[in-house]
């Protein structure tokens, strides 16, 4: 059975008034409530940004970036959502903002003439050449499509939630994934032949 | 709604490894190190967010006190002595007579300091400095990147809240011996003049300065909580009673910088300890902007100061040097530098790595290999152990040395993880065990093929169990 991402690394039981109850405690300064959620949702972070497509040398940044600005945030969650569903809206977006920037940043390279950035290296710890052809294939997906897929087929993420992270209507979301399935499946299928 | 099928489900193959595509991608996951090294980045206590309603109030309050402050500061004289100007050259005896006890008073920030009968301390714009006596200061919590500073000599002793005492004896004219002993907290002793951090101390630990005596100051080595017995290398001695307790502070503090929760004292360390935030978020704009000159000027400035921040910082200098500067030697002097300064550091393992790994890359086989087999010898219990004897046995093998590439490849497969790395170990031993001319080779090229029938190294493998590889 396909094991949601989320489920391993969030335990079914935490509730939404635990999330508040967490936020809460975090908001008044208490560092053990804070290395407790970083302790639960980093691991779920760095794995949705490797998906999503961020390469292996800013990943870690990007993960702490994502905390600072969770940190930053604190005072505005409002416990309509889940926590996780709170957390992963802010990492799409942190990591919808470095991609941008890092197009900016290639496209400028070759503009300036300047010596443009070298090739992301895959990660010592992902030699798996399926998982590379993976990234590989969900990288030349739209930035929407790509979000669905990653939060429901890899991070095993409720459609509902997955709607509320990419900020769009359910019937929008299964819409977007089954476009998703039908280009990751074909870009599989040529890679086969 | 919960996935309840398994998507892509059909029956053919491209559908399957899709499926094991996207099964893999589930389950990776940063390594301990690299949750650690995030930690150490954002260890930082939250402070309570404010109201943004109140922020150009505050503002206004904040900029009319300072104004206020720097008024009263400029009014009054810049040296405020506590202890009578008649006693400050006098003997101690004479002090006590004109102080019959202990004095208590409380400083700026709320810090208590207790001086004894005979003690003199001044205020040097608002920092004390302790001139004769033991003085003994309770100094609360601390706001990151402001520590508190008392000067001895030619001394500083950084503190982050904590209780300490600090000690100058001598008679006036003559270099003093300062002491320092530690409470609760942590406490830091630099030498004010070469701005090196001369020892790092956790309750129960004291410090001397060197024999008064002696012609040369402290040397920086004594960073190691272990220095040299001979010359004027300042001491660190713990009480007694608490040596049993001493062994375990020095093997686990910098970690505990970075744990908060693991009690008290070190709860509160790591929340003063770590510097501010925004200097490290500066330094990942920088790099994400494109400057890495910037990025590393931030980090070697944060470096300079204490805490999980500064440690964190120490190592990225030399990872912002390899891979962005592409300065692989540098790097390797940074993290050496870092290893100095942080023998049991967390980022120790990683640094150990990063050192082998492009030590290895830049061609450099046999420090590569030195520094591998002291890492192999070091960390037998690390998670990066397979990796790094992997790369050790390419070293050898690449040397012709199969016999000592056969011993760190079975290091390798003792390990679980990573997969890539254990199947090309399994694949080398193989490989080398049939050079060497050992009759275990074929079965190992066999083995390997069992385990990894669509391995990447599945053609040798097969020409090596088949006995048609070439031998040397």
């Amino acid at each position: 059975m396909n094991t949601p991402g989320l489920m391993r690394a969030v335990p079914s039981g935490v509730s939404l008034s635990a999330d508040i109850e967490m936020v809460t405690r975090c908001r008044r300064g208490d560092s053990i409530a804070w290395r407790g959620l970083y302790d639960r949702y980093a691991p779920v972070v760095y794995r949705f940004l490797s998906a999503f497509g961020v390469p292996r040398e800013e990943r870690e940044d990007a993960c702490q970036e994502v905390f600072v600005a969770v940190y930053r945030s604190l005072s505005r969650f409002r416990g309509e959502a889940r926590l996780s569903t709170w957390i992963y809206r802010i990492a799409a977006r942190h990591a919808g903002r470095t991609a941008r920037r890092r197009k900016v940043r290639t496209l400028l390279s070759t503009l300036l003439v300047r010596e443009p950035p070298p090739p992301p290296t895959a990660d010592p710890s992902e030699r798996s050449e399926r998982l590379q052809l993976l990234d590989e294939m969900v990288g030349k997906l739209s930035p929407k499509k790509r979000l669905v897929l990653v939060l429901f087929e890899i991070e095993g993420v409720p459609i509902e939630e997955v709607a509320k992270i990419a900020g769009c209507p359910e019937n929008t979301a299964w819409s977007r994934l089954h476009y998703a399935r039908a280009e990751l499946m074909a870009m599989a299928k040529r890679r086969g032949r | 709604m919960t996935p309840q099928h398994r998507w892509p489900d059909g029956p053919d193959e491209t559908s399957s490894e899709l499926r094991r595509a996207l099964d893999e991608a589930s389950l990776r996951g940063p390594d301990d190190m690299t949750l650690r090294r995030g930690w150490a980045a954002v260890a930082e206590p939250p402070e309570p967010p404010r109201a943004r309603r109140g922020f150009w109030f505050a503002g206004g309050v904040a900029t009319t006190a300072a104004l206020v402050a720097a008024s009263a500061l400029w009014i009054r004289p810049r040296l405020v002595e506590l202890a009578q100007p008649a006693n400050r050259d006098k003997p101690a005896a004479q002090s006590e007579a004109a102080t019959p006890g202990p004095r208590r008073l409380t400083l700026e920030g709320g810090v208590e300091a207790v001086l004894g009968r005979s003690s003199v301390m001044r205020l040097e714009d608002g920092a004390p400095r302790v001139e004769g006596g033991e003085v003994r200061f309770s100094v609360p919590h601390r706001p990151p990147g402001h520590p508190f500073v008392v000067r001895a000599e030619g001394y500083r002793v950084v503190v982050v809240g904590t209780r300490f005492g600090v000690s100058v004896d001598g008679q006036s004219g003559d270099r003093k011996a300062v002491g320092v002993d530690v409470d609760e907290g942590i406490v830091e002793v630099w030498e004010a003049a070469t701005q090196r951090r001369l020892a790092r101390l956790t309750p129960g630990e004291s410090w001397q300065s060197p024999d008064v005596d002696a012609e040369a100051p402290a040397p920086p080595a004594a960073v190691d909580p272990a220095p040299a017995p001979s010359g004027p290398t300042p001491t660190i001695a713990a009480p007694a009673r608490d040596l049993h307790r001493r062994g375990k502070h020095a093997a686990s503090r910098t970690l505990a910088l970075a744990s908060p929760g693991r009690g008290s004292t070190t709860e509160r360390a790591s929340g003063a300890e770590t510097p501010a935030t925004a200097e490290a978020v500066a330094a990942r704009a920088a790099l994400a902007a494109g400057d890495a000159p910037r990025a590393l000027q931030i980090y070697r400035t944060m470096a300079q100061g204490t805490g999980p921040s500064a440690e964190n910082a120490a190592y990225e200098v030399g990872k912002v040097l390899n891979e962005k500067l592409r300065q692989p030697q540098s790097a390797v002097a940074a993290w050496r530098r870092y290893r100095a300064a942080y023998p049991d550091g967390i980022l120790r393992v990683e640094a150990d790595v990063s050192i082998v790994e492009t030590l290895a890359r830049t061609g450099d086989a046999d420090e590569a290999l030195s520094e591998a087999n002291e890492f192999l010898r070091r960390h037998p219990d690390s998670e990066r152990r397979a990796e790094i004897a992997r790369l050790a046995g390419d070293l050898y093998r690449a040397r012709g040395d199969c016999r000592n590439a056969v011993a760190t490849y079975q290091i390798t497969l003792g390990a679980s993880r990573p997969r890539d790395a254990v199947e090309a170990a399994t694949f080398h031993r193989a490989d080398c065990l049939v050079r060497l001319g050992d009759g275990g080779g074929v079965d190992a090229a066999r083995a390997y093929l069992r385990a990894y029938p669509n391995g990447k190294f599945r053609g040798d493998a097969a020409a090596l169990a088949s006995g048609s590889a070439p031998r040397p």
